[in-house]
């Protein structure tokens, strides 16, 4: 079953870590956002296969975004 | 093929049969049935958990799937009222689909007494719920207005079941989506603890019943600094604006890992009741690692219903302070940040607990407030040396404070110019120095000595107990 990583607030994005294809466990950073002054890394809230990486660095984006897909 | 001894044990055993549950519940040999069993749906019991006694009642769900009539009800009020008497924990197993139809309005009126007797020894002694197999309607809101809810894997909680929301709305839902462990773990907070299997919800149970019925006393003497894995220097990360997840801090605080409440749900705010200095505090810490650790409307609520808790219970709180502020935005405001802040400004003004805040690296804004600030009364507010307390962050006030100046300056000199304007404005507002001076820090600590000096400072406080309930907030 694909896992849609969405992004909890309106922030900007700071590095994309891990790429499409990439063996993730559950707690592994995929992206890390900038907000609030704050790093705020995007961890993965499963085990499996990267599907996808939906944000490129420099983006914005809003609460409720698709971040990355993790099946 | 030859079959284990322990595995024909368990054919044998219905999983679903109240007394197992209940003996698997307390200390080995310690179970008394209050009454033999009978077709009410009911089972209670008396017994010993970790050598505290405690009361419990299991719903039967071999009898009419634990469906609860006139005479289950009357024995789970027993059961709550004789924990009130004698001022110990009453828990409950859960597995029931409800009232019982057959009995019409007399069992929904049996229900609502099974309520009013949670609410009446609500805040007066520890209720805690486990919820086993699926817990519909009336046996759904019974866990709900108990102070803690452990939910196994085969736990559901649901005030309709995927037949009635099929029927009118047409919304195809299985139970687990409908009430498990993951929606109610995650989402909406209706349940504290998650675990994989009935035995594990039981362990959480019986140590949420040790912590919360025999407190034990606080010891700061026996709180050695130097105790490997309990020294908090070197917790925090080099850069300030960096993420780091706060739990391994409460854990390396406390005497020994503790429980953690609603992990996944509002999870940028950590609620943990465990053993600090050999007695049960309540900890609440912002986690940055999760929206930067910025409170928001669920995080907040979350905060202030386990203040309540902690206070109506008489558990003493300690307070991790790491936080940018509160989160901002169209979706906060209209999910009610105000309203469900408040809610965490209020639980910690009333609340009459011991209860200690240590800023660690920064407290910005409102949210400095609402974490146990000096100004709600906090019995002593500790800061780390490099902590910082202000309004905003420096360089953010820099922005504001001197926009026209910034500029008035030549592009290449803008940037210089600003470091220098934020260095002052650490030093003048928001260094903790300034903070000690005016009274909201009592005094700056160094991590190694940390939880002594909470320690002593819990101790020197007068014990104390918030006389209120613990409404589900």
């Amino acid at each position: 079953m694909a896992d849609e990583i969405r992004a909890e607030m309106v922030a900007n994005v700071w590095k994309v870590v891990a790429s499409a294809g990439d063996t993730v466990d559950e707690g592994d950073t995929l992206v890390i956002l900038e907000s609030m002054k704050m790093e705020i890394p995007v961890l993965a809230e499963g085990a499996g296969t990267l599907k996808q990486i939906a944000v490129n660095e420099g983006d914005v984006v809003q609460e409720g975004d698709l971040i990355a897909v993790i099946e | 093929m030859t079959r284990s001894s322990a595995l024909d044990d368990h054919a044998v055993v219905d999983h679903r049969d109240p007394e197992a549950r209940l003996r698997a519940l307390f200390d080995a040999g310690t179970l008394r049935l209050v009454a033999p069993r009978d077709d009410s749906g009911v089972l209670a019991a008396r017994g010993e958990i970790d050598g505290t006694p405690a009361v419990a009642y299991a719903t039967d769900a071999t009898r009419m799937g634990g469906a609860l009539g006139t005479e289950g009800c009357r024995h789970v009020v027993d059961a709550i009222d004789a924990a009130v008497r004698e001022r110990i924990p009453v828990l409950g197993l859960w597995h029931s689909g409800g009232a019982r139809l057959a009995e019409g309005v007399v069992a929904l009126d049996a229900v609502g007494q099974v309520f009013a007797a949670m609410v009446r020894a609500s805040g007066r002694v520890p209720q805690i719920s486990v919820v086993l197999g699926p817990a519909a309607g009336g046996a759904a809101y019974g866990p709900a207005l108990t102070d803690v809810v452990v939910m196994s894997g085969a736990g559901r909680i649901f005030v309709t079941g995927p037949e009635v929301v099929r029927s009118v709305t047409g919304e195809q839902v299985d139970m687990e989506r409908l009430g498990g462990p993951e929606p109610h773990g995650r989402r909406s907070g209706v349940v504290h603890v998650t675990t994989k299997d009935d035995e594990t919800a039981l362990v959480e149970a019986r140590r949420l019943a040790a912590l919360l019925g025999r407190q034990g006393r606080l010891s700061p003497v026996d709180v050695a600094t130097d105790d490997p894995g309990h020294d908090l220097t070197g917790t925090m990360p080099e850069a300030a604006n960096r993420a780091y997840d706060v739990k391994p801090v409460v854990q390396a605080l406390l005497d020994e890992p503790g429980v953690e409440l609603h992990a996944k749900w509002a999870p940028n705010i950590v609620t943990t009741l465990g053993r600090f200095a050999g007695r049960t505090v309540g900890v609440v810490a912002n986690n940055p690692l999760r929206l930067g650790g910025c409170l928001d409307a669920a995080s907040a609520e979350k905060a202030a219903r386990f203040v309540r808790m902690c206070d109506s219970l008489g558990v003493p709180l300690v307070v991790l302070v790491d936080v940018p502020g509160y989160l901002p935005g169209l979706g906060q405001e209209w999910d009610g940040v105000v309203r469900r802040g408040a809610k965490l400004l209020h639980a910690f003004a009333e609340a009459v607990v011991p209860r200690v805040t240590l800023v660690t690296r920064k407290a910005y804004g409102g949210a400095y407030i609402a974490m146990n600030s000096r100004s709600l009364g906090a019995t002593a507010v500790f800061a780390w040396p490099d902590a910082e307390i202000a309004v905003m962050g420096a360089s953010a006030a820099v922005n504001v404070l001197h926009r026209k100046k910034l500029a008035a300056t030549p592009p290449e000199e803008r940037e210089a110019v600003r470091q220098q304007l934020v260095e002052q404005q650490i030093k003048e507002a928001g260094g903790v120095q300034r903070a000690l001076e005016i009274g909201v820090v009592d005094d700056v600590i160094e991590p190694g000595e940390t939880r002594r000096r909470i320690a002593e400072a819990l101790a020197a406080a007068p014990a104390a107990r918030g006389a209120h309930g613990n409404i589900p907030l």
